[in-house]
């Protein structure tokens, strides 16, 4: 159930804590303080959420922290814009942030985002469960190339989207 | 929510629902390897012809495959934008975390090195 495929993001670590869920875990070199001010001020959103190479921009980084609050980022790419859009549910700086994310196309499909951000030592670990509108939709997810080893109809299924994509 | 957004969400219900099944996800990656008549697509699957029948009604509906009406052969093939349309929405939620991770950790790296060198101040204000 563990996913890393790339040197530098060895502590990547991907697990389905229920039916409905996807964990995702990280290591960051810095305290949860700082971790927790960067995922929730739009000037430093700005500088990391959303694709951000050649032709790629953050345009509009809207955040009300507060229970209720709104969020909405757009990521602006060459060939248009995708938005995503949420609500914040729990504000516990610096350890827990919990909030809804939707994804503009999908409107139906909210996930609510727990991110959980532990101490260790001079490090966070963050956590990030995510929590979809039902198994099937979790199941999509993981069919779609995020957990490796899983059952034949999942690879095959994967491989057919990957060629079609 | 407007009507387009509304249709493209029961679409995409529709194709999870339709996905959900494994003898049906089976079904869509033998068909992605061409046209296959009903009773070759039963072949694998130790199922009645009916029950293989009804898979493939599902899966019609969901607009996930096109069924001929060639006299006894009713070959079926896949129409691949709604599964390119589930397969964009788990995009996201793929990759993009990983990489959305990767890149708030190098902006983390960005801003403890600033920070050692220039002290606290610089904390919330990024160039």
């Amino acid at each position: 159930m563990v996913v890393s495929n790339a040197v530098n993001r060895a502590s990547f670590q991907v697990s389905t804590p229920s039916d409905e869920e996807i964990r995702m875990t990280r290591l960051f070199n810095a305290p949860p303080e700082l971790v927790f001010e960067v995922m929730s001020k739009p000037e430093h959103v700005k500088q990391w959420w959303g694709q951000l190479g050649e032709g790629y921009s953050v345009p509009v980084c809207e955040i009300d922290l507060r229970i209720g609050g709104k969020w909405r980022f757009v990521n602006r790419h060459p060939k248009g814009e995708v938005c995503f859009y949420g609500e914040y549910r729990e504000i516990n700086p610096p350890g827990r942030l919990v909030f809804t994310e939707i994804f503009e196309q999908f409107p139906d499909a909210v996930s609510v985002v727990t991110a959980e951000l532990q101490r260790e030592g001079t490090q966070t670990r963050f956590i990030a469960t995510v929590k979809y509108p039902s198994r099937e939709v979790r199941d999509i997810v993981i069919g779609s190339g995020m957990e490796r080893g899983a059952a034949a109809s999942y690879d095959q299924l994967e491989s057919l989207l990957g060629r079609l994509q | 929510m407007s009507a387009a957004a509304q249709s493209s969400a029961d679409a995409l219900s529709a194709t999870f629902a339709a996905l959900a099944d494994p003898t049906r996800r089976a079904i869509l990656a033998r068909l992605a390897s061409g046209e296959c008549s009903v009773s070759e697509l039963a072949e694998p699957f130790s199922m009645s012809m009916p029950a293989v029948s009804k898979h493939l009604r599902l899966l019609e509906r969901a607009g996930l495959i096109v069924q001929r009406r060639d006299a006894q052969r009713r070959p079926c093939r896949i129409e691949a934008a709604p599964l390119k349309q589930v397969s964009e929405w788990a995009e996201h939620y793929r990759h993009i975390w990983e990489e959305r991770l990767d890149r708030l950790d190098a902006y983390l790296e960005q801003l403890t090195t600033k920070e050692k060198s220039h002290g606290r101040q610089q904390r919330s204000k990024p160039r």
